[in-house]
């Protein structure tokens, strides 16, 4: 079980899933028959990375409060790294979400309820990281990010159901309580892309993690050899 | 929108997509082997100062 999730395992994975994803989403799927037509196609990577992004700003808000229980830094570089993925991948479905907007309705941005609540998303987790920046002693800069990091979920939720309570914006709505509102053969290739993007997460952050523990080990020799 | 024009769109939103999460895994790829070689190079040294001072000791 240890080895099907090690990380080499996990990218392969998600990367077969997601070269899967991407042709049929190409070849299978049928083109879009409003407006937005072939501009459609990236919506089989776009949603996948922006559920991820959420769901990696998730990780880190449950990190931050097993964090402040126990003070254990495990939980600290857990988050930082939850929150690095997060705004990668966020930056990525804004790119790709104005290209989008530019293809489908005319217009690189919009300030309509999705699009501004996910730019506050990003706004809030580049400013962790500006916080991370400026407290030097550990414990305490850990702590900081912790509750920053919860006080900066509370925009996630807003984000996640902001098409849902104001339907006036231009944001389509995929997934509701009533269904995903699109046939098979559109949803077949977008949940292979969702559960590749969900496992590219996973590796990362395996990875990233041990990144993080390593940067400590390092650190903690250097302190212990004078230099 | 033509499926041409369309194509535009999608081909730049895919190329970005890739190349960021290409890049980004070779790069923390690359991380982890580096950090991974200075850390055995700091432990040799830490074993190497300890048996050198275990050595004066004895002394």
């Amino acid at each position: 079980m240890k080895k099907l999730l090690s990380a080499p395992v996990l990218f392969l994975g998600a990367g077969a899933l997601l070269i899967i994803g991407i042709l049929l989403a190409f070849w299978y799927s049928p083109i879009d028959a409003s407006s937005m037509g072939f501009s459609q196609k990236i919506f089989y990577y776009h949603a996948p990375i922006a559920e991820t992004a959420l769901v990696a700003f998730g990780v880190s808000f449950v990190a931050a409060i097993l964090y402040l229980r126990s003070q254990d830094l495990k939980w600290d570089r857990l988050g930082v790294v939850c929150v690095r993925l997060g705004l990668l991948f966020s930056i990525l479905v804004m790119a790709t979400g104005m290209i989008w907007g530019k293809a489908a309705w005319g217009s690189w941005w919009d300030w309509e309820p999705r699009l501004t609540t996910f730019l506050l998303v990003c706004f809030l987790y580049a400013a962790y990281f500006v916080l991370r920046s400026v407290v030097d002693e550990e414990q305490r800069r850990a702590t900081y990010a912790a509750v920053f990091a919860i006080i900066a979920f509370i925009d996630v939720p807003i984000t996640w159901f902001a098409t849902r309570l104001l339907p006036a914006g231009m944001h389509p709505v995929v997934i509701t309580a009533g269904g995903t509102g699109m046939p098979g053969s559109m949803f077949l290739p977008f949940m292979i892309s969702m559960l590749g993007m969900t496992l590219l997460l996973v590796a990362l952050i395996r990875r990233d993690y041990e990144i993080e523990t390593i940067k400590d080990r390092v650190s903690d020799l250097k302190t212990s050899l004078g230099g | 929108m033509t499926v041409a024009e369309g194509a535009k769109y999608v081909a730049a939103a895919y190329a970005i997509i890739m190349a960021v999460l290409i890049i980004y895994y070779f790069m923390s790829a690359r991380r982890v082997a580096t950090l991974q070689r200075d850390m055995q190079l700091l432990e040799d040294e830490a074993k190497r100062l300890k048996a050198a001072a275990a050595g004066s000791a004895a002394e």
